[in-house]
């Protein structure tokens, strides 16, 4: 180290080498994973014909038709409200009554808590495919089937056991002190939730906030067997709905698939420190 | 005053599950267990009864349903693919960027994007992609390599799915694979170093072993959402041409809910997909624990 010669230099240029290939392997990733949403952007602000006169190029003239006809086509405003109200209602659900149970089978020892525990961990690996014609069965007999309310409730039935695990885990980490003073303190049960416990689950409450409303928003499946009407339709329905009838106009197409990824792109470029720690958080507690 | 204490306890405690149990129990446990049921019967939508068929419908899915067969064998297929490419893929990348100062924000983010965006959309978009850009690529730049039907073509369109999955799936996993990595104490990469290690001895030496079981939530995760996989299959192909591409699910999906309704028959193919994903997860998790304690 202290006789910095000729052949201390030689690894130097190596490692430089190396990290130039690392940089050049990085940015080539980068302009994969980048390009089909760039490409989509692009086309979607030209016209058919230019579109059709040279792909890759910048559109010759900017064509915001295309957006105007997918905002009307596809009801923008009202599956977009459609969306938000279905997230809503499932996000409110599974955090409220997930807390609730999570929180106190943590808190109480005994075989009627393990039980009850183990019954929700249960369904973590059954496949959504294996449920599903049942549960539209289910459905119409209650008449949930048909309405935005009705997906987000089932929403819930669907999300509560992942966070509830979570929440558990959580629990745990708590110590104990802090709600027995409360009681002490003569709180009631209720009282002492949400007032003390609730606030100080805000952590995990946020990385499953996360995840939920990501799978509710991009869920497609369900909704496409709940929702009957065009009225309740959420962005991705509407979306398919009108690519089908739009068979191969690409502009047109795009301009959609843009609006419908419009939410989501901003939702992360707010939120992406809380998104990716939230992501890497649930994934290695679960 | 014990017992009324502890009894008080157990009440709270209902009470407190109760409402998470309840949309739990309906929505969740019903089906379920319904499913199960039903996939004995010739239920269909059509007559208002149905009678118990035992195994029937089981044993139908397995030896008399070639399009389910290939549903399976397709399935299989693409899980295979998947579990290695893309843990494979996610790994590199996150040893990449954690070599990396400053930019690695930059490159962790856009990697991640494909995730905020639903495989219905992404699969549209990259039809886009492989019917109009591909095929102005290829003839404009005359790689004659790119010039396929990477659509109506089954043997290419294999691919094409593939590769919108990994584009949408390796950006969840690497976040996972980065956390693992960077969980890596310091001074083991450093004592490595000074002992004249090079990056890939250290690498398969000491990162490796310590990310084990980061690979093992990785490669279960990737079993349960690629056995899943749906809406790619369904933006891209249809599962056509045919039948090529069905995956299991549009399989089921169809039976269902397209044209001939048998809810019992399609009831038993669920339970063979669930039955198939559990086993292979069990082994999965078994087989990767054992060897994480070795490790």
């Amino acid at each position: 180290m202290s006789n910095p010669g000729f052949s201390a230099r030689k690894p130097q240029a190596g490692r430089r080498v190396v990290s130039a290939i690392v940089v050049l392997i990085l940015v080539m990733a980068s302009v994969f994973t980048l390009f089909p949403i760039y490409m989509g952007v692009l086309n979607s602000l030209k016209s058919e014909g230019d579109m059709l006169n040279n792909i890759l190029s910048f559109p010759s003239r900017l064509e915001f038709g295309n957006y105007a006809d997918a905002f009307e086509k596809t009801e923008f405003m009202r599956s977009l409200v459609n969306t938000v109200a279905v997230a809503v209602i499932g996000l409110a659900g599974i955090i409220l009554f997930a807390s609730m149970a999570g929180y106190k089978m943590s808190r109480t020892p005994g075989k009627a808590s393990g039980f009850l525990f183990g019954l929700f961990v249960l369904s973590m690996l059954i496949p959504f495919h294996s449920i599903m014609i049942t549960l539209v069965k289910i459905s119409k007999e209650l008449s949930v089937q048909g309405s935005t309310f009705g997906l987000g409730i089932i929403y819930i039935g669907l999300g509560v056991s992942m966070a509830i695990f979570l929440y558990h885990g959580f629990v745990k980490s708590i110590p104990r002190d802090l709600d027995e003073a409360a009681v002490v303190d003569g709180c009631g049960e209720i009282r002492l939730f949400f007032v003390v416990v609730f606030p100080l689950l805000l952590p995990v409450t946020a990385t499953i906030a996360i995840l939920n409303l990501l799978w509710m928003w991009n869920d497609f499946l369900l909704p496409l067997l709940m929702l009957t009407d065009s009225d309740d339709y959420t962005l991705l329905l509407s979306t398919n709905m009108l690519f089908g009838e739009y068979n191969n106009d690409w502009s047109a197409i795009l301009a959609s698939l843009v609006l419908a990824m419009l939410p989501v792109i901003l939702m992360y470029i707010l939120l992406q420190k809380y998104i990716l720690d939230g992501i890497a958080d649930g994934a290695i507690k679960s | 005053m014990r017992i009324t204490k502890k009894r008080k306890q157990t009440l709270v405690l209902l009470a407190f599950v109760f409402p998470a149990l309840l949309f739990y129990a309906v929505f969740m446990l019903a089906p379920a267990f319904g499913g199960i049921g039903y996939s004995l019967t010739d239920w269909n939508g059509l007559n208002p009864t149905y009678r118990w068929v035992g195994f029937a419908n089981y044993t139908e899915a397995l030896t008399e349903d070639p399009f389910f067969i290939d549903s399976v064998w397709f399935t299989l297929k693409f899980v295979a693919f998947m579990v290695v490419l893309q843990n494979g893929i996610s790994i590199l990348l996150a040893v990449l960027i954690e070599s990396r100062g400053r930019s690695k924000v930059w490159f962790r983010t856009i990697f991640f994007m494909p995730n905020m965006i639903s495989m219905i959309i992404a699969g549209f978009m990259w039809l886009f992609i492989f019917t109009k850009v591909v095929s102005y690529i290829a003839e404009h730049a005359r790689i004659g390599l790119l010039d396929q039907s990477w659509i109506g073509d089954p043997d290419f369109s294999f691919y094409a799915i593939l590769v919108v999955s990994l584009w949408g799936g390796v950006g969840y996993l690497m976040v996972i694979y980065i956390a693992a990595i960077q969980s890596v104490p310091r001074q083991l990469k450093e004592a490595a170093a000074i002992d004249g290690a090079t990056a890939i001895q250290t690498f398969r030496n000491i990162t490796l072993p310590m990310i084990y079981p980061a690979i093992t939530i990785g490669i279960f995760l990737t079993l349960n959402s690629s056995f899943k996989v749906y809406e790619t299959v369904y933006a891209l192909t249809g599962g056509g041409p045919g039948r090529a591409t069905q995956a299991i699910a549009l399989n089921i999906v169809e039976e269902a809910f397209s044209f001939n309704s048998r809810y019992g028959y399609a009831s038993a193919k669920a339970m063979i997909l669930f039955l198939i994903v559990f086993a292979i997860t069990i082994v999965q998790l078994r087989f990767m624990k054992n060897r994480e304690v070795e490790a």
